[in-house]
């Protein structure tokens, strides 16, 4: 009965159309118009995506971006998460409505990588919350963030370097490898590719308090340092610590950046934890959809999407049953024939 | 049926701890006759650690949104949905026996590689789609009314491929063509802030500001007080493992007007309108049709009433028990 129903449907509706009941191309305006507004949105959100991942140029985040992210953030404190770590979502909650209310003056990105922090440590893991709790209150996520970066030694330290020492000067200029760890905590990783004769570098920020006057490591976010960072400048790229805290869209925004950064021919090296690895951590992890780490097949994906070949794996084992590795190398683009070749 | 059975999930709800194991701890031990029963959705690593398992494997599939209507808006889900299916094609060979709760969905796991499949019904007990509906929502939806023009209602996590877009386009053709003051309510949440910028953005493009009502995430007593209140369900969605709230509308005596696509039709029958597209035009001449042809209308609702009862929870547990017995027998 109902396939006779929805002819007479169609009948109509043709009928309508053809006697201008049906205005000609009100339909086509509104897949018009809302196509229109799709763009409108999709730009927008890729500049949200964009200036909270230090893609855009600036070192400060203001205004309706932030309001809009740090609304966002408050939105993420789920019900189990306020549950089990009740004081440090108050604490993170406190800060960002601080932030909020400052978001009439600029906001430095360090708010924001200090609330992505907050959110993302309170709400995967009571281990964590209870280092906040312990941590003083001007520095709890320094201290806490410290406790949670996967560390790189071992058998993982010498895989790192040889996947970097196959990030050779572009156009071998005769220089060495520019290699940038982005996070790099205390800086050993980037100590070991000074002594191997790299002209290595590293960011964190942490690294006032850690850097001893080193003037390779600088203080910044690993994102924002990447978005100061000239176009295809970096040979070799070293991401730890950053990429374990991404929110939705970050790994893209990450992904490209990376791109961005490298010299034909430079290779990045990710280092994450396992999302079983934090999983394991906490089974009752809330919400992990936000903020977790990404499934390596994904980092796959986002790299290839941005012209970086695979290169090779770490799979985790027994020296580091947490962690995984991948290496990328930025393609250099094929030689143009000349014209005397055959 | 005398099984040991045990659930392990990568992550949980709240209340579930004591109920459910870490993955971490899925046992291998092979020296006991075992089966892993994996629920195959979004890309995850319990997958693997599925597919690497010793025991004998079952997937039941809930099925997964093509990568295609979902990159544009959130890429990273993109990703996700893509590594979905790359793991279902590797596990489906391999599974003893594939569960679906549409035939949509076992074609597609059969596709998959899947040896052995049926369909089972979903697991859900529409006994329990009630509650008493929220009074302050009723008398919001009796003020409006007095306006004139009739409420549609979509429920649908705020998604591209759940197409609320285009069902804000067939209200804007019947706005104009019928019913001037038609109005939409838009139930569930916003999981894509673009997608969710760009729906708000529509309607006031199309100055429906004060017709569209972008509801949220809404308890069951409010959620009842919709469906209660509203006079047509309408659904465009493009993509659908089987669609819950159509048999939530059924239960509520909501009649239904949807774009048949994928296992849509399945879940209907023959308790809706079920159009070959959504053209705007279309959608609003068949809302119009059954706010209109009260013999229609009263048709639909039975017809989902006694398919809404269809689905019990013992009805469900016993079709599943026999699958299972099933494949038992053949393992």
């Amino acid at each position: 009965m109902t396939s006779e129903v929805v002819a007479e449907i169609v009948e109509q509706v043709n009928r309508l159309r053809a006697t201008g009941q049906v205005p000609p191309g009100f339909e086509d305006d509104l897949d018009t118009c809302f196509e229109k507004v799709a763009e409108e949105s999709l730009a927008a959100d890729e500049s949200m995506v964009a200036q909270g991942s230090g893609l855009g140029s600036g070192k400060t985040i203001g205004g309706a971006a932030s309001r809009m992210r740090l609304a966002q953030l408050r939105q993420q404190a789920t019900a189990v998460a306020r549950r089990r770590c009740g004081p440090s979502l108050r604490r993170l909650e406190r800060q960002a409505a601080l932030a909020t209310a400052r978001a009439g003056e600029a906001v430095s990105i360090w708010t924001h990588v200090t609330v992505d922090h907050l959110e993302r440590i309170a709400a995967l893991s009571p281990r964590a919350s209870r280092v906040l709790a312990r941590a003083r209150p001007g520095d709890s996520s320094v201290s806490a963030v410290a406790t949670m970066y996967p560390t790189i030694e071992g058998p993982l330290l010498s895989w790192v370097l040889e996947r970097l020492g196959a990030a050779a000067p572009e156009g071998g200029r005769g220089e060495p490898a520019r290699v940038l760890h982005a996070e790099c905590g205390d800086g050993r990783v980037v100590e070991a590719l000074v002594a191997r004769g790299f002209d290595a570098r590293g960011a964190d920020p942490r690294a006032p308090v850690r850097s001893d006057g080193d003037t390779r490591i600088v203080a910044a976010g690993a994102l924002e340092y990447l978005g100061a960072t000239l176009p295809g400048t970096v040979d070799g790229l070293l991401l730890t610590g950053v990429v374990d805290r991404l929110r939705p869209g970050g790994g893209r925004a990450l992904a490209q950046l990376a791109a961005r950064c490298l010299s034909p021919g430079g290779v990045v090296v990710l280092v994450s934890t396992r999302p079983e690895a934090v999983i394991a951590m906490d089974p009752v992890a809330a919400d992990l959809a936000h903020g977790r780490p990404l499934h390596p097949v994904t980092w796959y994906h986002l790299l290839a999407r941005y012209g970086l070949s695979v290169l090779a794996t770490f799979e985790p084992d027994l020296s580091e049953p947490d962690v995984f590795a991948v290496s990328a190398q930025r393609l250099a683009p094929p030689q143009l024939a000349g014209r005397d070749s055959p | 049926m005398g099984f040991v059975s045990e659930i392990y999930a990568c992550s949980m709800g709240p209340g579930l701890a004591g109920r459910v194991h870490p993955l971490s701890d899925l046992p291998r031990d092979t020296s006991e006759r075992q089966w892993v029963c994996y629920q195959a959705s979004i890309g995850s690593p319990a997958a693997d650690t599925v597919g690497s398992h010793p025991g004998l494997k079952l997937i039941d599939y809930h099925n997964i949104s093509p990568s295609e209507l979902i990159e544009r808006w959130m890429p990273h889900l993109g990703e996700e949905v893509r590594l979905g299916r790359r793991q279902l094609a590797e596990l489906a060979p391999v599974a003893e026996l594939g569960f679906a709760d549409s035939e949509f969905n076992r074609a597609e796991l059969e596709q998959a590689g899947c040896r052995h499949t049926m369909v089972a019904p979903l697991m859900v007990d529409t006994a329990n789609f009630y509650s008493p509906p929220d009074q302050r929502v009723v008398d919001r939806f009796e003020a409006a009314r007095l306006r004139g023009g009739h409420d549609w209602l979509f429920v649908g996590q705020m998604l591209p491929h759940k197409a609320h877009h285009d069902v804000i386009k067939a209200l804007a053709c019947a706005r104009k063509m019928f019913d001037p003051e038609a109005r939409l309510h838009l139930v569930g949440r916003e999981s894509c802030r673009a997608y969710a910028d760009a729906l708000r953005r529509f309607v006031s493009a199309l100055g429906l500001t004060g017709a569209v009502e972008f509801v949220g995430s809404i308890s069951p007593s409010e959620l009842s007080a919709y469906y209660a209140s509203a006079d047509v369900f309408v659904c465009c969605s493009d993509h659908e493992g089987f669609c819950v709230p159509l048999l939530e509308a059924m239960h509520h005596r909501l009649p239904i007007v949807a774009y048949g696509v994928t296992a849509v039709p399945e879940t209907l029958l023959d308790a809706g309108i079920v159009l070959p597209s959504k053209s705007p035009a279309l959608v609003a001449a068949a809302v119009q049709r059954v706010l209109t042809d009260h013999g229609l209308c009263d048709s639909l609702v039975a017809a989902g009433l006694r398919r809404s009862r269809s689905f019990t929870l013992e009805g469900a547990r016993r079709a599943f028990a026999r699958a299972i017995e099933q494949a038992l027998q053949g393992a």
